[in-house]
């Protein structure tokens, strides 16, 4: 009479082996949509709103002296200054190459931030034929601080505390849209 | 002593096995550090900013990424609105594939003493009415039951050469339009 054998022996002892050729179909068709769609270049954005000349504004402005802090490129250098005599007036020549030197610009503004830790505001006024490029690396020169710059400090007026300021100029305003300069 | 091996043993050595198993982990473990490499690039591009064939942004160090807006482009060549070219500029010899571009803006395209941009002037009119027109037909309103005021956001993406002469009188069209904010756009720079 013959035995049965075992049930036991019949149940495969490699274990469960994991299909992963849908796995890798769907990964493959993600990554192609992924490459279709995805963008490598990040866009930023320097917001700059256009000045409104408000009579009132104007009036309260005058009684009250503002530094208006304002830089003015000029042919051969930038000039950093105050129309109320806030600050001395400071000027720096361009590069060799022509162009702003926007590291000395920087290092002004920092000097003038360090005076006037809660002014935001500064006037850019170039010439017409400064290009965007330009314009871009001065507005980056005057709107942040960079990681490698001394720390400014300033009173928060809605805590009392010293906090330590974030940006330099944040709002830059265009100080010449209707002159022909 | 030389060691001679049978015929059969040859033989059997020859054989290749039928089953061929490609190792599928290690393609899966590839694939989901690209899927996760994509994936995070991802989170940089959420805006839906179109460019031109050959502009050239600068580069900016800022963080700030700008959210939806009514774009115009400006290129040495021509102006594009909301990926509409609006109007061409007169080329002058060595103006393409140089520095420093030349261009012109044509006589007729220019009003108010040559401060604003005619054709630039209507489409951002017309934007405007446009937008005017949804907001009032949307359901959001503002704390008085009014439709939502225009916001005025114009972002500007100029190619690195364009001299803010140009730059200034698509300002002034848009303001007189009524667009009072502006945001200019590059390209991240790596720190």
């Amino acid at each position: 009479m013959l035995i049965r054998p075992s049930a036991r022996r019949k149940t495969a002892h490699g274990g469960i082996q994991l299909n992963l050729v849908p796995f890798i179909d769907a990964m493959v068709t993600m990554i192609g949509f992924m490459l279709f769609t995805i963008s490598f270049i990040a866009i930023v954005s320097v917001e700059s709103p256009f000045p409104i000349i408000s009579q009132q504004d104007m009036m309260e402005k005058l009684k009250e002296r503002p530094i208006q802090l304002t830089l003015t490129i000029k042919e051969k250098e930038t000039e950093i200054w105050s129309p109320f005599e806030k600050i001395k007036s400071r000027t720096i020549p361009h590069m060799p190459s022509g162009l702003p030197d926007t590291t000395s610009i920087h290092s002004v503004l920092l000097e003038v931030k360090q005076q006037f830790p809660l002014e935001k505001k500064i006037v850019l006024v170039p010439t017409a034929q400064t290009n965007y490029d330009t314009l871009i690396s001065l507005m980056d020169s005057m709107r942040l601080i960079n990681t490698t710059d001394p720390p400014i400090y300033a009173k928060n007026p809605a805590t009392g505390l010293d906090e330590v300021i974030k940006d330099l100029f944040p709002e830059v305003v265009f100080g010449n849209l209707l002159g022909d300069s | 002593m030389a060691i001679y091996r049978s015929i059969k043993s040859r033989k059997s050595k020859r054989k290749i096995s039928n089953i061929f198993e490609l190792q599928l982990t290690s393609m899966l473990d590839v694939l989901v550090i690209i899927v996760v490499f994509l994936l995070k690039s991802y989170a940089t591009s959420t805006n839906s900013f179109t460019s031109v064939p050959g502009l050239k942004l600068p580069l900016s160090a800022t963080r700030d990424t700008p959210p939806d807006s009514l774009q115009v482009i400006v290129t040495p060549e021509s102006i594009t609105f909301e990926n509409e070219r609006i109007m061409d500029f007169i080329l002058t010899a060595g103006s393409l594939d140089s520095n420093d571009a030349i261009y012109k803006f044509k006589p007729t395209d220019l009003d108010e003493g040559g401060r604003r941009v005619i054709p630039l002037y209507d489409a951002l009119l017309k934007a405007r009415d446009k937008s005017e027109f949804l907001r009032a037909k949307s359901k959001a309103r503002d704390a008085e039951g009014k439709p939502l005021p225009f916001e005025g956001i114009l972002a500007i993406q100029a190619d690195k050469r364009v001299s803010y002469d140009t730059i200034r009188r698509i300002m002034y069209t848009a303001a007189t339009a009524g667009y009072k904010i502006f945001r200019f756009l590059a390209m991240q720079q790596e720190l």
